[in-house]
């Protein structure tokens, strides 16, 4: 990988309490790619998201952002925090202000910009995450969905280049991943890189492009989405099994009625391709 | 939550706050205008008529709202009227010199200031209130503190509601012994919980390069200036009467 957008270089990280966050973790982010970091609890995820925004500094190895280490001072983790926007895992840990609209208003102010602009962010922001109704209201008067996507707007009002999510579908339901899903979709399409921690092998070998093994503060690979099927042997090591979906379509290949490629990446793919193969099989 | 649910879902909700600000004001205003404890009882009368038709808040959500105040109100008027004397008399309480006027003129007053200040309180969030006051130069660490103090307050009153259904749902409260127990555990556990939270918080507005005073946008209403001379000319009628009755 040429030029990675965010690179972490051995980098260790040991809390006041002498546990061990990161223990010589390398990895590298490509620009306007999606990432999926996938580790157990208590491997390292979201030490190394805060090791992104600068919210920890490195005790060893090195963080570089855009081909430069990372300036702790203040001005340059100014830069950096207006760059690398971070989503916490809980909303009540991110959400201070009374309301929506406040709360989403607070990163481009500390950014400095104009009221005018950061009026015009906040709307923009929350009309990406389908919350603009409920910019007057509250935040406590949210559910639990809506309050992560009040914390991605509030991330996304500062325009960043790198948006960090630290398990973004955890406590949602499935029609509210869905709806997660369609707006982290609608921000690669803007070009934002995205790296997102999660448990879920199956969601990240359907979504990432790239997935980074995480586990005892080390990142153990990083693998190319597409050739998950391959690294069996990498998955185990930090404890993960192959997705369902690759299991499957090897038993169907196997049994010839799939064909090896193109694999594919969920169970609405594999069905749509048994589909295909018999509307083909009937109508030869 | 009760005050919560009347400043979301009334009537005047899009109304500018500054405009509620300004009727409420001069509500206090007029109250303290009256001279006689008859007019003051019209002018609380006339607020509390506002706040139920105007502002569509029901009479029993005010009434529940009010209960608590009214029941100190009714406690600070009784104190006035009597006067407890401990001397050679048998009669251990008396009604003070004046006690009936001062309970008058004080309570009736007081019930007015009340009633100014729910139509407020239950016409506008409080999210609108800070942001007025913000305009109206409060100093910011005041207004910093108001909205921690009542983001807070929600956080905090679910954290103390999951402990306390944890406990229920392990006895934690079958027994008196048990109760004392469990309160005090649940006290341990919500002072971790706010120094947990807390630097929670500090790290996610560091994250959104925080680097000192919280800076908010301001919600606009629309209609603000119309709504503020219709509250100035609404107001200063009621002072008038207040003035124009004594």
């Amino acid at each position: 990988m040429n030029n990675p957008l965010l690179e972490l270089n051995q980098v260790s990280y040991r809390y006041p309490d002498g546990s061990v966050g990161l223990d010589g973790c390398s990895l590298r982010i490509a620009r306007g790619s999606r990432n999926v970091l996938i580790g157990a609890n208590g491997s390292g995820k979201t030490t190394l998201f805060q090791h992104c925004n600068g919210l920890l500094r490195a005790q060893s190895g090195a963080v570089r952002y855009g081909g430069k280490d990372i300036d702790y001072g203040r001005a340059g983790l100014r830069d950096l925090r207006g760059k690398v926007g971070m989503v916490f895992q809980n909303p009540d840990h991110q959400l201070f202000s009374a309301s929506v609209q406040e709360d989403v208003s607070f990163g481009p102010l500390n950014l400095g910009l104009a009221m005018a602009t950061v009026r015009q962010r906040v709307a923009a922001s929350l009309q990406a995450v389908g919350m603009a109704e409920h910019a007057d209201k509250a935040v406590h008067n949210l559910s639990f969905g809506q309050k992560k996507r009040v914390c991605i707007a509030g991330v996304l009002a500062m325009e960043p280049e790198l948006l960090v999510l630290d398990e973004p579908m955890a406590g949602l339901d499935h029609a509210m991943q869905k709806e997660l899903l369609v707006v982290l979709d609608g921000l690669h399409q803007r070009g934002i890189t995205l790296l997102l921690a999660t448990h879920n092998i199956d969601f990240a070998y359907r979504w990432a492009e790239h997935i980074h093994l995480m586990a005892a503060g080390r990142c153990t690979a990083s693998l190319n989405a597409g050739e998950l099927g391959e690294h069996a042997a990498a998955l185990a090591a930090v404890g993960l099994p192959l997705p369902e979906v690759i299991n499957l379509h090897r038993k169907l290949v196997e049994r010839g009625l799939l064909p090896t490629t193109p694999a594919p990446r969920c169970t609405h793919s594999l069905l749509a391709m048994l589909t295909n193969v018999n509307i083909a099989k009937e109508n030869p | 939550m009760l005050i919560e649910q009347s400043a979301y879902s009334n009537r005047w909700r899009s109304v500018a706050p500054a405009a509620k600000g300004i009727f409420s004001a001069c509500g206090f205003v007029a109250i303290f205008a009256a001279k006689s404890p008859l007019t003051a009882t019209f002018i609380a009368g006339l607020l509390l008529a506002v706040t139920l038709i105007g502002a569509g808040i029901t009479p029993s959500r005010y009434w529940r709202v009010a209960a608590p105040a009214l029941f100190f109100l009714a406690m600070g008027s009784l104190s006035l009227a009597f006067a407890i004397d401990l001397g050679d008399d048998h009669q251990l309480l008396h009604l003070a010199p004046n006690g009936m006027a001062k309970l008058a003129e004080v309570g009736t007053r007081s019930l007015g200031a009340l009633a100014a200040l729910l139509f407020l309180v239950l016409t506008t969030p409080l999210v609108d209130l800070i942001a007025l006051l913000r305009r109206l130069k409060t100093p910011e660490l005041l207004l910093e503190i108001m909205v921690l103090c009542y983001r807070m307050l929600f956080v905090f009153s679910a954290a103390v509601h999951e402990t306390w259904h944890a406990q229920s749902a392990r006895l934690g409260y079958a027994s008196a012994r048990l109760t004392i127990r469990s309160l005090g555990g649940l006290v341990a556990n919500l002072t971790l919980q706010i120094w947990q939270r807390a630097h929670a918080l500090h790290l996610a507005a560091q994250a959104r390069n925080n680097d000192g005073p919280l800076r908010f946008l301001e919600t606009s209403f629309a209609n603000s200036g119309r709504d503020c001379r219709i509250a100035g000319l609404a107001g200063a009628g009621l002072i008038a009467f207040a003035v124009g009755m004594a």
